[in-house]
């Protein structure tokens, strides 16, 4: 019979221990089978893009390659208002022909033909003519090193804009083309280099920007003879005299593929909105490749690092996915992102880690027993409103209202806890009173008259102040003398919003583990003639230190994930900028933000399962870290 | 213990407590106590559990004002100093009354930092002051020897009798005048049990020390003299040797020879 009892128990042990395994395996291998699902949508970011060369070339491609413009006579098509060509002359001077359609109001066309020579005095022999797709600026290279451009946009002559230096080695310049966009220029050169160039407006320059050498893309060895521009994104194709084709991207300044020409290339274009490139050899064969380069823009340096954009003054970090041309340059990097969400996590930390552990601390050692029945569980409920509310409430309520009484919020700061000081320091005359000890345990319910009545004050004295010291409209103020901006939606606002939804977390976590130290560490403090505040803080919270940091852990891991109130209250711009003033975007309000617009397996919709890539890893190496410190935390001062 | 008899002159009363009644709530704890306790000896006080004893001794540093409902009638002097009055600098009380508790309770920091805590909390610290602190009062708690190479060890290493001998050291390292120990061996075994008892008789000739035990033969062998308490009241006091051998009551008799508590 005892015997069988033992054999039953020991059987449901193993049962049990079986269950709890089964359990713990089936949540580890469901969190990784998620992050492989992620992970698996956004590794095709990094795969090697291929060619594929197509057997027989379709006729309609045959006639393709003679529309190559990178020759000496370029002539561009400006849809219904005619024409522009251009044609290097043999003494160094550049034709014009401008051929104008205008049509009146009674659809009647008037043509009218311009004709002209650019006479400007050059530094040397020119060796390559790029007239931009839109017909208004013309670049020319010259054989020993220079760059020069002009505008045509004015009728009846040619503005020499700038004569740039390009080179000082004076190396010739072979090739050029702008880039889809027409914003840069593709220069390639005798030593087989090959940059991108674009204007930039620089200090003393006046109004006009100067063509600033942006990009180095990887290059030949020996020169460069074609450039070849795409007409799908800022990529373009390369060609040396041995028939190397390179096809490169400038953003992310990537060598995309490599093929090989049979011969030197005669001809070469884009075909089928850049999906197919000809190339018709100066045997006179036309060869078709079609490419297979899903997301030319991304590279390491894309995505973290400083890129100078196109119309950028200098290298930056910038997010922006999309824009209202088709032409734009793609800024994808997650560098403001991962700010962005930092950002918040630390404000909203720096709100909420003093008030809540505080609280923690004065409920679980200062409070009445009674009282902190009643407020825990309150506290606790707090942490049950959705924080689509909180968003809610901060983005539609807490930021019109600090907008309207910002000084009164600057001077609430001081005027409060310059008010519980005071408060506290009087108190000390009545704690000995009667009414004093009936109060033990409920001081605090003295503080809320004082800090609502500092808050009266603060609204009573701002609007006259505002008056008297910021010409009536801190703001403005702040960014007329300061250059200061004030969002609307600023970092208090999500430092406060955010704040109130890790409080009760730690406070909850933290107040539990400062009620566990057991009363006995209390009473040797005591007893040793410590007053309550210096045990609180000298034992008390030092031993609950593991626990404690807990507490502060999983808020900060619910920060960093927090979605829905980042996203109401942030005003979701995706800037750099440490100012409390202004807003931010975090990884994971942009994901929430821009998923539904992006197209489906497109480079941005990787790039966002990239994020929550980061961002699951990013809470991974935190809660690790975290983990890690507790125990040793917990080896160090103790177990509670 | 010591065989000549004890010349009282040099061990003036230094606690006196008068006519205290202690109520939690609406029970009547401690019941019109009035005893005497002498400087630099120990005495004990014995008794069946919730007899009150530890309430009585709770009353000396005043560790009674932790709980709400208590309530105290009658004085207690310490020195001639009221100690029982709302007037009180309780701080300042428990800084002259050191207490040992029944589980040893190191803090959850370096042995040093547990020895020092007394006067960092008083605002001491200076390095050469608190140094010479931990080596008096660990010399004191006869400890020195086995943790002087560790002292910025966890206290939290240590074995129970250590730990508790740790916690002696803490209480003495702010000099106190009175000592107060609630069954400091009840969680020890006999060895530890051994060496704090040597202890105690080494510490009496600095301090004044009371001692709660459930134990009758430790009262014996470290008190001179010694208080029966049950249900509340004192029952009978006197000099340890006399209670041990030729008790007055017929109550005592019992509870000492075992048959009942």
């Amino acid at each position: 019979m005892a015997s069988s009892i033992v054999d039953k128990s020991r059987r449901n042990d193993r049962l049990a221990a079986w269950l709890i395994k089964a359990g713990g395996l089936f949540v580890i291998v469901a969190v990784i089978g998620i992050l492989l699902l992620i992970a698996n949508v956004a590794l095709p970011l990094f795969y090697s893009p291929s060619a594929e060369k197509l057997a027989d070339v379709p006729a309609e491609l045959q006639s393709l390659v003679a529309s190559d413009a990178s020759g000496t006579h370029q002539t561009r098509e400006l849809g219904e208002k005619g024409n522009i060509s251009v044609r290097l002359l043999p003494d160094n001077r550049i034709d014009v022909q401008r051929k104008m359609i205008e049509k009146d109001l009674l659809g009647n066309e008037k043509v009218s033909q311009q004709s002209y020579q650019l006479s400007d005095s050059l530094p040397g022999a020119i060796s390559a003519v790029w007239l931009g797709r839109k017909g208004q600026n013309l670049y020319a290279a010259t054989a020993n090193g220079w760059l020069v451009r002009w505008d045509l946009a004015d009728e009846g002559q040619g503005r020499l804009v700038e004569t740039v230096e390009a080179f000082k080695d004076h190396r010739k310049i072979t090739a050029l083309t702008t880039l889809l966009g027409d914003t840069s220029l593709a220069v390639g050169d005798a030593k087989g280099q090959i940059t991108t160039w674009m204007p930039v407006r620089k200090p003393g320059s006046g109004e006009d920007k100067q063509l600033t050498l942006i990009h180095h893309l990887p290059g030949f060895m020996q020169p460069v003879q074609r450039l070849v521009a795409s007409p799908r994104d800022k990529s373009l194709a390369a060609f040396d005299a041995a028939g190397t084709i390179k096809l490169l991207h400038m953003t992310s300044e990537r060598l995309l593929l490599e093929l090989k020409a049979g011969s030197g290339v005669a001809a070469a274009a884009f075909a089928d909105n850049g999906r197919k490139l000809v190339v018709a050899g100066s045997d006179g064969k036309v060869s078709v490749w079609k490419l297979s380069i899903p997301h030319p823009e991304v590279s390491f340096s894309t995505l973290f690092g400083k890129v100078w954009y196109e119309g950028y003054d200098k290298p930056e970090y910038v997010w922006q996915s999309s824009a209202a041309t088709d032409d734009f340059e793609a800024k994808i990097s997650l560098m403001p992102l991962i700010f962005g969400t930092f950002k918040a996590t630390l404000f909203a930390m720096l709100f909420a880690v003093p008030l809540a552990l505080l609280g923690a601390l004065y409920t679980s050692q200062f409070m009445s027993s009674t009282l902190k029945g009643r407020i825990k569980p309150a506290v606790e409920i707090m942490a049950a409103v959705p924080s689509v509310v909180i968003g809610f409430l901060a983005g539609l309520w807490l930021a019109p209202l600090m907008d309207k009484n910002l000084l009164m919020l600057f001077l609430a700061v001081v005027i409060v806890p310059a008010m519980l000081l005071i408060a506290v320091f009087s108190w000390k005359a009545v704690a000995d009173t009667a009414v004093g000890r009936r109060l033990k345990g409920y001081e605090f319910i003295c503080m809320m008259p004082v800090v609502l009545l500092g808050l009266w004050l603060s609204g009573l004295i701002a609007p006259p102040l505002e008056a008297t010291l910021f010409g009536a409209d801190l703001k403005q103020w702040l960014y007329s003398s300061l250059g200061v901006r004030y969002d609307q939606r600023n970092s208090i606002i999500i430092a406060i919003a955010l704040g109130f939804a890790v409080i009760p977390i730690i406070f909850t976590i933290a107040e539990d583990a400062l009620s566990n130290v057991p009363r006995n560490l209390a009473a040797a403090s005591l007893a040793l003639g410590a007053s309550r505040w210096q045990t609180a803080w000298r034992v008390i919270l030092p031993s609950a230190l593991p626990g404690v940091f807990s507490a502060i852990m999983i808020g900060f891991g619910r920060a960093v994930g927090e979605t829905m109130i980042v996203l109401m209250a942030t005003g979701n711009t995706p800037i750099m900028s440490w100012s409390l003033f202004n807003g931010l975007r975090s990884l994971s309000a942009n994901i929430a933000v821009e998923i539904p617009e992006a197209p489906l397996f497109g480079t941005l919709y990787r790039t966002l399962f990239l994020s929550a890539v980061l961002l699951f890893v990013l809470t991974f190496i935190i809660n690790t870290a975290a983990e890690l410190l507790r125990q040793r935390f917990r080896k160090k001062y103790g177990r509670y | 213990m010591s065989p000549e008899p004890v010349d009282l002159s040099k061990h003036p009363p230094l606690i006196e407590v008068d006519k205290l009644h202690l109520y939690y709530g609406a029970s009547h704890a401690l019941k019109d106590i009035s005893l005497t306790m002498r400087k630099n000896q120990v005495t004990a006080f014995i008794g069946p559990s919730g007899c009150g004893k530890s309430t009585l001794l709770r009353c000396l540093n005043r560790m009674n004002d932790l709980i709400d409902s208590v309530r105290i009638e009658g004085s207690i002097r310490l020195d001639k100093d009221e100690i029982t009055g709302r007037s009180t600098d309780v701080i300042s009380l428990r800084r002259r009354v050191g207490m040992v508790f029944q589980q040893s309770n190191p803090f959850p920091k370096s042995i040093y930092e547990n020895i020092v805590y007394g006067l960092r909390i008083a605002g001491i610290n200076d390095k050469a002051t608190l140094d010479e602190t931990v080596e008096r009062s660990l010399k004191g708690a006869a400890i020195w020897n086995e943790v002087k190479d560790r002292l910025h060890d966890s206290a939290l290493g240590l074995s129970g009798g250590q730990a508790q001998r740790i916690c002696i050291a803490r209480a003495i390292a702010t000099n106190p005048e009175v000592i107060l120990m609630d069954e400091p061996c009840s969680a020890l075994d006999p060895l530890s049990t051994l060496k704090i008892e040597e202890l105690i008789d080494e510490l009496k000739e600095q301090y004044t020390i009371v001692i709660v035990t459930h134990n009758m033969q430790q009262a014996a062998r470290v008190s001179d003299s010694t208080a029966f308490f049950y249900l509340g009241e004192l029952i009978e006091m006197g000099d340890t040797k006399k209670i041990f051998t030729n008790p007055e009551k017929q109550q005592t008799e019992d509870y000492i020879t075992g048959r009942f508590g």
